[in-house]
Protein backbone atom coordinates (compact mmCIF):
# COMPACT_ATOMS: atom_id res chain seq x y z
CA UNK A 1 0.00 0.00 0.00
CA UNK A 2 1.06 3.61 0.24
CA UNK A 3 2.20 6.54 2.30
CA UNK A 4 1.15 9.95 1.14
CA UNK A 5 2.96 13.13 2.06
CA UNK A 6 1.29 16.46 1.36
CA UNK A 7 3.80 19.23 1.92
CA UNK A 8 2.91 22.93 2.15
CA UNK A 9 0.32 22.77 -0.59
CA UNK A 10 -1.45 25.92 -1.78
CA UNK A 11 -4.21 26.30 -4.31
CA UNK A 12 -4.51 29.66 -6.04
CA UNK A 13 -6.99 29.93 -8.90
CA UNK A 14 -6.42 32.04 -12.01
CA UNK A 15 -8.54 34.84 -10.55
CA UNK A 16 -6.11 34.98 -7.59
CA UNK A 17 -8.60 33.45 -5.18
CA UNK A 18 -6.69 31.21 -2.80
CA UNK A 19 -8.69 28.14 -1.81
CA UNK A 20 -6.09 26.22 0.18
CA UNK A 21 -3.32 27.65 2.37
CA UNK A 22 -0.20 25.73 3.35
CA UNK A 23 -1.80 22.29 3.69
CA UNK A 24 0.52 19.85 5.44
CA UNK A 25 -0.26 16.23 6.14
CA UNK A 26 1.48 12.87 6.27
CA UNK A 27 -0.92 10.01 5.63
CA UNK A 28 0.39 6.72 6.93
CA UNK A 29 0.06 3.42 5.13
CA UNK A 30 -3.42 1.99 5.62
CA UNK A 31 -4.71 5.09 7.35
CA UNK A 32 -8.17 6.53 6.80
CA UNK A 33 -7.96 10.31 6.86
CA UNK A 34 -11.16 12.34 6.83
CA UNK A 35 -11.13 15.96 5.68
CA UNK A 36 -14.04 17.71 7.32
CA UNK A 37 -15.26 21.27 7.27
CA UNK A 38 -18.09 23.47 6.10
CA UNK A 39 -18.84 24.07 2.42
CA UNK A 40 -16.14 26.12 0.69
CA UNK A 41 -13.42 25.33 3.23
CA UNK A 42 -11.14 23.78 0.58
CA UNK A 43 -11.45 20.10 1.50
CA UNK A 44 -12.67 18.91 -1.91
CA UNK A 45 -10.11 21.14 -3.64
CA UNK A 46 -7.39 19.50 -1.57
CA UNK A 47 -8.65 16.04 -2.48
CA UNK A 48 -8.83 16.97 -6.16
CA UNK A 49 -5.25 18.23 -6.00
CA UNK A 50 -4.18 14.91 -4.51
CA UNK A 51 -6.09 13.09 -7.26
CA UNK A 52 -4.50 15.23 -9.95
CA UNK A 53 -7.77 16.80 -11.05
CA UNK A 54 -6.59 20.25 -9.95
CA UNK A 55 -3.13 21.73 -10.40
CA UNK A 56 -1.11 22.30 -7.27
CA UNK A 57 -0.11 25.99 -7.10
CA UNK A 58 2.69 25.51 -4.58
CA UNK A 59 4.05 22.72 -2.44
CA UNK A 60 4.83 19.08 -3.00
CA UNK A 61 2.90 15.84 -3.11
CA UNK A 62 4.82 12.63 -2.47
CA UNK A 63 3.51 9.09 -2.83
CA UNK A 64 5.81 6.53 -1.25
CA UNK A 65 8.55 9.13 -1.41
CA UNK A 66 8.09 9.75 -5.12
CA UNK A 67 7.25 13.29 -6.18
CA UNK A 68 3.92 13.18 -8.05
CA UNK A 69 3.13 16.90 -7.80
CA UNK A 70 3.03 17.36 -11.56
CA UNK A 71 2.06 13.80 -12.51
CA UNK A 72 -1.18 13.46 -14.49
CA UNK A 73 -4.12 11.86 -12.70
CA UNK A 74 -3.86 8.61 -14.66
CA UNK A 75 -0.29 8.04 -13.50
CA UNK A 76 -0.94 8.55 -9.80
CA UNK A 77 -2.32 5.12 -9.05
CA UNK A 78 -5.20 6.58 -7.08
CA UNK A 79 -8.90 5.86 -7.42
CA UNK A 80 -11.60 8.38 -6.66
CA UNK A 81 -15.21 7.80 -5.69
CA UNK A 82 -17.50 10.72 -6.41
CA UNK A 83 -20.70 11.89 -4.77
CA UNK A 84 -22.58 11.44 -8.05
CA UNK A 85 -21.34 7.81 -8.55
CA UNK A 86 -20.32 8.62 -12.17
CA UNK A 87 -21.52 5.24 -13.49
CA UNK A 88 -22.21 4.55 -17.14
CA UNK A 89 -25.96 4.08 -17.43
CA UNK A 90 -25.87 1.95 -20.59
CA UNK A 91 -23.39 -0.55 -19.14
CA UNK A 92 -24.15 -3.34 -16.71
CA UNK A 93 -22.65 -3.28 -13.23
CA UNK A 94 -20.08 -5.85 -14.36
CA UNK A 95 -19.09 -3.70 -17.34
CA UNK A 96 -18.95 -0.58 -15.18
CA UNK A 97 -16.63 -2.27 -12.73
CA UNK A 98 -14.48 -3.76 -15.47
CA UNK A 99 -14.34 -0.60 -17.55
CA UNK A 100 -11.08 0.92 -16.28
CA UNK A 101 -9.27 -2.39 -16.65
CA UNK A 102 -10.71 -2.93 -20.13
CA UNK A 103 -9.33 0.46 -21.13
CA UNK A 104 -5.93 -0.66 -19.90
CA UNK A 105 -6.32 -3.73 -22.13
CA UNK A 106 -5.81 -6.16 -19.28
CA UNK A 107 -6.42 -9.85 -19.83
CA UNK A 108 -10.22 -10.42 -19.78
CA UNK A 109 -9.85 -13.42 -17.47
CA UNK A 110 -7.84 -11.33 -15.01
CA UNK A 111 -10.46 -8.58 -15.22
CA UNK A 112 -13.15 -11.16 -14.54
CA UNK A 113 -11.43 -12.45 -11.43
CA UNK A 114 -10.91 -8.92 -10.09
CA UNK A 115 -14.51 -7.89 -10.73
CA UNK A 116 -15.87 -11.02 -9.07
CA UNK A 117 -13.61 -10.50 -6.07
CA UNK A 118 -14.67 -6.86 -5.71
CA UNK A 119 -18.34 -7.76 -6.15
CA UNK A 120 -17.98 -10.40 -3.46
CA UNK A 121 -16.46 -7.89 -1.04
CA UNK A 122 -19.24 -5.41 -1.71
CA UNK A 123 -22.09 -7.89 -1.85
CA UNK A 124 -22.86 -7.09 -5.47
CA UNK A 125 -22.48 -10.53 -7.01
CA UNK A 126 -26.18 -10.93 -7.68
CA UNK A 127 -26.42 -7.47 -9.24
CA UNK A 128 -23.67 -7.77 -11.83
CA UNK A 129 -26.00 -8.18 -14.81
CA UNK A 130 -28.17 -5.20 -13.87
CA UNK A 131 -27.93 -1.64 -15.12
CA UNK A 132 -27.20 1.19 -12.63
CA UNK A 133 -30.77 2.48 -12.96
CA UNK A 134 -32.04 -0.78 -11.44
CA UNK A 135 -30.01 -0.30 -8.25
CA UNK A 136 -30.62 1.78 -5.14
CA UNK A 137 -28.42 4.76 -4.32
CA UNK A 138 -26.42 2.75 -1.78
CA UNK A 139 -25.84 -0.06 -4.25
CA UNK A 140 -24.76 2.40 -6.92
CA UNK A 141 -22.26 3.92 -4.54
CA UNK A 142 -20.97 0.42 -3.80
CA UNK A 143 -20.52 -0.10 -7.54
CA UNK A 144 -18.53 3.11 -7.67
CA UNK A 145 -16.38 1.77 -4.86
CA UNK A 146 -16.07 -1.56 -6.64
CA UNK A 147 -14.81 0.20 -9.72
CA UNK A 148 -12.05 1.64 -7.54
CA UNK A 149 -11.27 -1.64 -5.83
CA UNK A 150 -10.70 -3.58 -9.06
CA UNK A 151 -7.92 -1.17 -9.95
CA UNK A 152 -6.15 -2.02 -6.70
CA UNK A 153 -4.89 1.56 -6.36
CA UNK A 154 -2.37 2.75 -3.83
CA UNK A 155 -4.74 5.37 -2.45
CA UNK A 156 -8.53 5.56 -2.38
CA UNK A 157 -10.09 9.02 -2.50
CA UNK A 158 -13.72 9.59 -1.52
CA UNK A 159 -15.39 12.92 -2.27
CA UNK A 160 -18.56 13.09 -0.17
CA UNK A 161 -19.69 9.64 -1.35
CA UNK A 162 -22.71 9.46 0.94
CA UNK A 163 -24.21 12.88 0.34
CA UNK A 164 -26.74 11.61 -2.19
CA UNK A 165 -28.11 8.94 0.14
CA UNK A 166 -30.93 9.18 2.63
CA UNK A 167 -30.09 9.07 6.34
CA UNK A 168 -30.72 5.35 6.84
CA UNK A 169 -28.78 4.28 3.78
CA UNK A 170 -26.00 6.69 4.67
CA UNK A 171 -25.52 4.95 7.99
CA UNK A 172 -25.46 1.51 6.39
CA UNK A 173 -23.07 2.54 3.61
CA UNK A 174 -20.83 4.27 6.15
CA UNK A 175 -20.48 1.00 8.02
CA UNK A 176 -19.70 -0.75 4.75
CA UNK A 177 -16.93 1.73 3.99
CA UNK A 178 -15.50 1.13 7.43
CA UNK A 179 -15.58 -2.64 6.92
CA UNK A 180 -14.06 -2.19 3.48
CA UNK A 181 -11.22 -0.19 4.96
CA UNK A 182 -10.59 -2.83 7.59
CA UNK A 183 -10.66 -5.57 4.97
CA UNK A 184 -8.48 -3.84 2.38
CA UNK A 185 -6.21 -2.05 4.86
CA UNK A 186 -5.85 0.60 2.19
CA UNK A 187 -4.74 4.19 2.48
CA UNK A 188 -7.85 6.33 2.13
CA UNK A 189 -8.69 10.02 2.08
CA UNK A 190 -12.32 10.87 2.61
CA UNK A 191 -13.98 14.26 2.29
CA UNK A 192 -17.20 15.08 4.07
CA UNK A 193 -18.98 17.98 5.69
CA UNK A 194 -20.79 15.57 8.00
CA UNK A 195 -19.04 15.40 11.35
CA UNK A 196 -20.78 12.12 12.22
CA UNK A 197 -19.12 10.49 9.21
CA UNK A 198 -15.83 12.04 10.18
CA UNK A 199 -15.98 10.87 13.78
CA UNK A 200 -17.12 7.35 12.98
CA UNK A 201 -14.85 6.63 10.02
CA UNK A 202 -11.58 8.40 10.62
CA UNK A 203 -8.33 7.18 12.01
CA UNK A 204 -7.44 10.88 11.96
CA UNK A 205 -9.52 13.92 11.10
CA UNK A 206 -8.30 17.05 9.34
CA UNK A 207 -10.66 19.87 10.25
CA UNK A 208 -10.55 22.75 7.76
CA UNK A 209 -11.99 26.23 7.57
CA UNK A 210 -11.51 28.95 4.94
CA UNK A 211 -8.72 26.96 3.26
CA UNK A 212 -6.71 26.56 6.48
CA UNK A 213 -6.16 23.40 8.47
CA UNK A 214 -7.59 24.06 11.92
CA UNK A 215 -6.62 20.82 13.61
CA UNK A 216 -5.37 17.35 12.78
CA UNK A 217 -6.00 14.57 15.24
CA UNK A 218 -7.92 11.49 16.18
CA UNK A 219 -11.70 11.84 16.49
CA UNK A 220 -11.38 11.80 20.28
CA UNK A 221 -8.71 14.51 20.23
CA UNK A 222 -10.89 16.78 18.13
CA UNK A 223 -13.92 16.15 20.27
CA UNK A 224 -12.23 16.24 23.63
CA UNK A 225 -9.41 18.71 23.07
CA UNK A 226 -10.35 21.09 20.26
CA UNK A 227 -7.53 23.46 19.36
CA UNK A 228 -9.75 26.45 18.80
CA UNK A 229 -13.30 27.75 18.88
CA UNK A 230 -13.94 26.75 15.26
CA UNK A 231 -13.11 23.08 15.84
CA UNK A 232 -15.00 23.11 19.14
CA UNK A 233 -18.10 24.48 17.46
CA UNK A 234 -17.86 22.31 14.34
CA UNK A 235 -17.31 18.96 16.02
CA UNK A 236 -20.15 17.80 18.21
CA UNK A 237 -23.90 17.81 17.76
CA UNK A 238 -25.58 19.92 19.04
CA UNK A 239 -22.62 22.29 18.92
CA UNK A 240 -20.76 23.49 21.97
CA UNK A 241 -22.19 26.41 23.99
CA UNK A 242 -19.92 29.44 24.26
CA UNK A 243 -20.04 32.19 26.90
CA UNK A 244 -17.81 35.16 27.55
CA UNK A 245 -16.71 34.89 31.18
CA UNK A 246 -14.28 36.73 33.44
CA UNK A 247 -11.80 34.65 35.42
CA UNK A 248 -12.07 35.65 39.06
CA UNK A 249 -9.77 33.51 41.18
CA UNK A 250 -11.60 30.28 41.85
CA UNK A 251 -14.69 31.13 39.82
CA UNK A 252 -15.87 32.27 36.42
CA UNK A 253 -18.26 35.17 36.23
CA UNK A 254 -20.45 35.27 33.17
CA UNK A 255 -23.50 37.29 32.23
CA UNK A 256 -26.20 35.97 34.54
CA UNK A 257 -24.22 33.17 36.14
CA UNK A 258 -21.18 32.31 38.20
CA UNK A 259 -19.54 28.89 38.22
CA UNK A 260 -16.77 27.56 40.39
CA UNK A 261 -13.45 26.28 39.10
CA UNK A 262 -11.69 23.12 40.17
CA UNK A 263 -8.06 23.47 41.28
CA UNK A 264 -6.98 22.02 37.97
CA UNK A 265 -9.05 24.55 36.02
CA UNK A 266 -7.68 27.35 38.17
CA UNK A 267 -4.20 26.17 37.28
CA UNK A 268 -5.04 26.20 33.57
CA UNK A 269 -6.45 29.72 33.80
CA UNK A 270 -3.89 31.23 36.20
CA UNK A 271 -2.43 33.44 33.46
CA UNK A 272 -5.90 34.75 32.63
CA UNK A 273 -6.98 35.79 36.12
CA UNK A 274 -9.03 38.97 35.82
CA UNK A 275 -9.32 38.61 32.05
CA UNK A 276 -12.23 37.66 29.86
CA UNK A 277 -12.03 34.22 28.23
CA UNK A 278 -14.49 32.15 26.23
CA UNK A 279 -16.02 29.29 28.17
CA UNK A 280 -17.11 26.35 26.06
CA UNK A 281 -19.46 23.68 27.38
CA UNK A 282 -20.76 20.79 25.33
CA UNK A 283 -24.52 20.20 25.69
CA UNK A 284 -23.82 16.67 26.88
CA UNK A 285 -21.57 18.06 29.63
CA UNK A 286 -24.49 19.95 31.14
CA UNK A 287 -26.60 18.33 33.85
CA UNK A 288 -29.36 19.46 36.12
CA UNK A 289 -27.75 21.30 39.04
CA UNK A 290 -27.62 24.62 40.81
CA UNK A 291 -25.02 26.82 39.04
CA UNK A 292 -26.84 28.29 36.07
CA UNK A 293 -30.47 29.38 35.92
CA UNK A 294 -32.05 28.98 32.51
CA UNK A 295 -35.32 30.12 30.96
CA UNK A 296 -36.43 27.21 28.79
CA UNK A 297 -37.70 28.03 25.30
CA UNK A 298 -37.93 24.61 23.75
CA UNK A 299 -37.71 20.95 24.74
CA UNK A 300 -36.86 18.13 22.29
CA UNK A 301 -37.29 14.60 23.53
CA UNK A 302 -35.14 12.19 21.54
CA UNK A 303 -35.93 9.06 23.53
CA UNK A 304 -32.63 8.39 25.23
CA UNK A 305 -31.89 12.10 25.62
CA UNK A 306 -33.66 15.40 25.83
CA UNK A 307 -32.39 18.59 24.25
CA UNK A 308 -33.33 21.57 26.35
CA UNK A 309 -33.01 24.93 24.56
CA UNK A 310 -33.16 28.17 26.49
CA UNK A 311 -31.51 31.39 27.60
CA UNK A 312 -29.39 32.10 30.65
CA UNK A 313 -31.93 33.69 32.99
CA UNK A 314 -32.22 37.43 32.47
CA UNK A 315 -29.88 37.48 29.47
CA UNK A 316 -30.02 36.73 25.77
CA UNK A 317 -27.25 34.11 25.95
CA UNK A 318 -28.56 30.95 24.37
CA UNK A 319 -27.80 27.57 25.84
CA UNK A 320 -28.54 24.00 24.78
CA UNK A 321 -28.36 21.14 27.25
CA UNK A 322 -28.46 17.46 26.36
CA UNK A 323 -29.93 15.74 29.37
CA UNK A 324 -30.02 12.00 29.85
CA UNK A 325 -33.42 10.39 29.74
CA UNK A 326 -36.80 12.01 29.27
CA UNK A 327 -37.37 15.55 30.53
CA UNK A 328 -40.60 17.52 30.38
CA UNK A 329 -39.68 21.18 30.31
CA UNK A 330 -42.12 23.57 28.70
CA UNK A 331 -41.65 26.96 27.12
CA UNK A 332 -41.23 29.51 29.96
CA UNK A 333 -40.20 26.94 32.58
CA UNK A 334 -37.16 27.69 34.70
CA UNK A 335 -34.33 25.17 34.85
CA UNK A 336 -31.10 24.99 36.74
CA UNK A 337 -27.96 23.42 35.34
CA UNK A 338 -24.36 22.69 36.23
CA UNK A 339 -21.38 22.46 33.88
CA UNK A 340 -19.53 19.18 34.27
CA UNK A 341 -16.66 19.66 31.83
CA UNK A 342 -15.42 23.00 30.63
CA UNK A 343 -13.28 24.13 27.71
CA UNK A 344 -11.50 27.50 27.73
CA UNK A 345 -10.52 29.61 24.75
CA UNK A 346 -8.55 32.81 24.41
CA UNK A 347 -10.99 35.52 23.36
CA UNK A 348 -8.46 37.26 21.11
CA UNK A 349 -6.80 34.32 19.36
CA UNK A 350 -9.77 31.87 19.72
CA UNK A 351 -7.19 29.20 20.58
CA UNK A 352 -7.73 26.70 23.36
CA UNK A 353 -6.26 27.51 26.76
CA UNK A 354 -4.61 24.43 28.15
CA UNK A 355 -2.30 25.96 30.72
CA UNK A 356 1.12 24.32 30.84
CA UNK A 357 -0.31 20.83 30.43
CA UNK B 1 -15.77 -22.68 -9.17
CA UNK B 2 -12.06 -22.93 -9.85
CA UNK B 3 -10.89 -19.46 -10.85
CA UNK B 4 -7.39 -20.75 -11.49
CA UNK B 5 -8.63 -22.72 -14.47
CA UNK B 6 -8.54 -20.29 -17.39
CA UNK B 7 -11.13 -22.29 -19.33
CA UNK B 8 -13.57 -22.13 -16.45
CA UNK B 9 -12.98 -18.38 -16.07
CA UNK B 10 -13.53 -17.89 -19.79
CA UNK B 11 -16.82 -19.74 -19.53
CA UNK B 12 -17.83 -17.93 -16.40
CA UNK B 13 -17.26 -14.57 -18.12
CA UNK B 14 -20.14 -15.46 -20.43
CA UNK B 15 -22.51 -14.98 -17.51
CA UNK B 16 -21.77 -11.26 -17.61
CA UNK B 17 -20.32 -10.48 -21.03
CA UNK B 18 -22.64 -10.39 -24.04
CA UNK B 19 -21.90 -12.44 -27.12
CA UNK B 20 -20.66 -9.48 -29.13
CA UNK B 21 -18.65 -11.75 -31.41
CA UNK B 22 -21.79 -13.32 -32.86
CA UNK B 23 -23.78 -10.10 -32.98
CA UNK B 24 -20.91 -8.27 -34.69
CA UNK B 25 -20.80 -10.99 -37.33
CA UNK B 26 -24.53 -10.47 -37.86
CA UNK B 27 -23.98 -6.75 -38.44
CA UNK B 28 -21.19 -7.60 -40.85
CA UNK B 29 -23.54 -10.00 -42.65
CA UNK B 30 -26.09 -7.20 -43.00
CA UNK B 31 -23.39 -4.85 -44.26
CA UNK B 32 -22.27 -7.23 -47.03
CA UNK B 33 -25.90 -7.67 -48.01
CA UNK B 34 -26.31 -3.90 -48.20
CA UNK B 35 -23.29 -3.69 -50.53
CA UNK B 36 -24.90 -6.40 -52.59
CA UNK B 37 -28.30 -4.77 -53.08
CA UNK B 38 -27.00 -1.23 -53.43
CA UNK B 39 -24.77 -2.33 -56.30
CA UNK B 40 -27.62 -4.37 -57.79
CA UNK B 41 -30.13 -1.53 -57.66
CA UNK B 42 -27.61 0.90 -59.10
CA UNK B 43 -27.52 -1.17 -62.29
CA UNK B 44 -29.04 0.68 -65.21
CA UNK B 45 -29.39 -1.41 -68.29
CA UNK B 46 -32.47 0.40 -69.59
CA UNK B 47 -35.02 -2.27 -70.30
CA UNK B 48 -34.31 -4.18 -67.18
CA UNK B 49 -34.48 -7.93 -67.50
CA UNK B 50 -35.52 -8.94 -63.99
CA UNK B 51 -37.96 -6.28 -62.90
CA UNK B 52 -40.26 -8.59 -60.95
CA UNK B 53 -37.41 -10.53 -59.38
CA UNK B 54 -35.82 -7.26 -58.32
CA UNK B 55 -39.09 -6.26 -56.67
CA UNK B 56 -39.16 -9.51 -54.72
CA UNK B 57 -35.50 -8.96 -53.88
CA UNK B 58 -36.29 -5.55 -52.34
CA UNK B 59 -38.98 -7.08 -50.13
CA UNK B 60 -36.67 -9.94 -49.16
CA UNK B 61 -33.84 -7.54 -48.28
CA UNK B 62 -36.13 -5.68 -45.89
CA UNK B 63 -37.18 -8.93 -44.24
CA UNK B 64 -33.56 -10.10 -44.21
CA UNK B 65 -32.31 -6.99 -42.41
CA UNK B 66 -35.11 -7.11 -39.85
CA UNK B 67 -34.60 -10.83 -39.16
CA UNK B 68 -30.82 -10.64 -38.91
CA UNK B 69 -30.98 -7.57 -36.69
CA UNK B 70 -33.39 -9.35 -34.34
CA UNK B 71 -31.18 -12.43 -34.43
CA UNK B 72 -28.15 -10.29 -33.59
CA UNK B 73 -29.89 -9.17 -30.40
CA UNK B 74 -30.82 -12.76 -29.65
CA UNK B 75 -27.33 -14.17 -30.06
CA UNK B 76 -25.95 -11.27 -28.05
CA UNK B 77 -27.89 -12.74 -25.12
CA UNK B 78 -26.90 -16.35 -25.84
CA UNK B 79 -30.29 -17.47 -27.21
CA UNK B 80 -29.53 -20.78 -29.00
CA UNK B 81 -32.68 -20.71 -31.19
CA UNK B 82 -31.36 -17.78 -33.20
CA UNK B 83 -28.43 -19.91 -34.36
CA UNK B 84 -30.82 -21.98 -36.48
CA UNK B 85 -32.42 -18.87 -37.95
CA UNK B 86 -29.03 -17.41 -38.84
CA UNK B 87 -27.85 -20.67 -40.39
CA UNK B 88 -30.95 -20.82 -42.58
CA UNK B 89 -30.61 -17.20 -43.65
CA UNK B 90 -26.93 -17.83 -44.37
CA UNK B 91 -27.78 -20.71 -46.68
CA UNK B 92 -30.43 -18.56 -48.41
CA UNK B 93 -27.71 -15.95 -49.08
CA UNK B 94 -25.81 -18.59 -51.05
CA UNK B 95 -28.97 -19.65 -52.88
CA UNK B 96 -29.58 -15.99 -53.83
CA UNK B 97 -26.47 -16.10 -56.02
CA UNK B 98 -28.43 -18.40 -58.33
CA UNK B 99 -31.59 -16.29 -58.29
CA UNK B 100 -30.32 -12.98 -59.67
CA UNK B 101 -26.56 -12.80 -60.36
CA UNK B 102 -26.17 -16.10 -62.23
CA UNK B 103 -29.17 -15.68 -64.60
CA UNK B 104 -28.41 -11.98 -65.10
CA UNK B 105 -24.79 -12.78 -65.86
CA UNK B 106 -25.87 -15.22 -68.55
CA UNK B 107 -28.64 -13.05 -70.02
CA UNK B 108 -28.45 -10.35 -72.65
CA UNK B 109 -30.80 -7.48 -73.41
CA UNK B 110 -31.14 -4.75 -76.03
CA UNK B 111 -29.97 -1.33 -74.94
CA UNK B 112 -30.39 1.31 -77.67
CA UNK B 113 -30.54 -1.46 -80.22
CA UNK B 114 -27.29 -3.03 -79.00
CA UNK B 115 -27.20 -6.45 -77.34
CA UNK B 116 -25.71 -5.99 -73.86
CA UNK B 117 -25.01 -8.44 -71.03
CA UNK B 118 -27.38 -7.69 -68.17
CA UNK B 119 -24.66 -8.24 -65.59
CA UNK B 120 -21.00 -7.96 -66.54
CA UNK B 121 -18.21 -10.07 -65.09
CA UNK B 122 -17.08 -7.44 -62.58
CA UNK B 123 -20.53 -6.84 -61.17
CA UNK B 124 -21.24 -10.55 -61.10
CA UNK B 125 -18.12 -11.25 -59.07
CA UNK B 126 -18.97 -8.39 -56.74
CA UNK B 127 -22.40 -9.85 -55.99
CA UNK B 128 -21.01 -13.34 -55.53
CA UNK B 129 -18.35 -12.09 -53.11
CA UNK B 130 -20.86 -10.01 -51.13
CA UNK B 131 -23.42 -12.79 -50.82
CA UNK B 132 -20.82 -15.42 -49.94
CA UNK B 133 -19.24 -13.08 -47.37
CA UNK B 134 -22.64 -12.32 -45.90
CA UNK B 135 -23.46 -16.04 -45.74
CA UNK B 136 -20.12 -16.88 -44.10
CA UNK B 137 -20.66 -14.17 -41.46
CA UNK B 138 -24.14 -15.39 -40.62
CA UNK B 139 -23.23 -19.07 -40.51
CA UNK B 140 -20.12 -18.32 -38.45
CA UNK B 141 -22.22 -16.24 -36.09
CA UNK B 142 -24.66 -19.12 -35.76
CA UNK B 143 -21.92 -21.66 -35.06
CA UNK B 144 -20.17 -19.44 -32.50
CA UNK B 145 -23.43 -18.70 -30.74
CA UNK B 146 -24.45 -22.33 -30.69
CA UNK B 147 -21.10 -23.41 -29.24
CA UNK B 148 -21.12 -20.67 -26.63
CA UNK B 149 -24.69 -21.41 -25.64
CA UNK B 150 -23.82 -25.04 -25.04
CA UNK B 151 -20.73 -24.08 -23.02
CA UNK B 152 -22.71 -21.60 -20.98
CA UNK B 153 -25.52 -24.04 -20.34
CA UNK B 154 -23.02 -26.66 -19.15
CA UNK B 155 -21.28 -24.09 -16.98
CA UNK B 156 -24.55 -22.94 -15.42
CA UNK B 157 -25.43 -26.55 -14.70
CA UNK B 158 -22.09 -26.97 -12.89
CA UNK B 159 -22.64 -23.79 -10.91
CA UNK B 160 -26.14 -24.88 -9.95
CA UNK B 161 -24.79 -28.25 -8.83
CA UNK B 162 -22.14 -26.50 -6.73
CA UNK B 163 -24.68 -24.17 -5.16
CA UNK B 164 -27.15 -26.96 -4.45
Amino acid sequence: MAELSIQHIDKIYDNNVQAVFDFNLDVKDGELIVLVGPSGCGKSTTLRMVAGLEDISAGKLLLDGKDITAAPAKDRDMAMVFQSYALYGHMTIYENMAFSLTLRKENPNVIHKKVLAAAEILGLTSQLNKKPAQLSGGQRQRVAMGRSIVRNPKVFLFDEPLSNLDAKLRGATRREILLLHKRLQATMMYVTHDQTEALTLADRIVCMSMGHVQQVGTPLELYDSPDNIFVASFIGLPPMNFFDVRVDGDKLVGEGFTVGLTPEEQHILQAYNGKVVVLGVRPENIAEGTDVKVDVTNNENLGMNTLVHGHIAGTGNRIVAKLKGWADYKNGDGASFSFKRKHFFDKETTKAIRGDK
Amino acid sequence: MNLNDERTVRRDRMRFIKNTQSSSLCYLGILFNVFNFVRLYMSDVGNYYYTIVIGVSIVYNLIFMLAVFLASEGVKNYKPGYSYLLAVIGVIQIVRIFIIPVPAHAAETLVNGVETTVMGNGQFMFHVVCLVASAVCLILSAVINFTKCRELAAHMKTLDAQNA
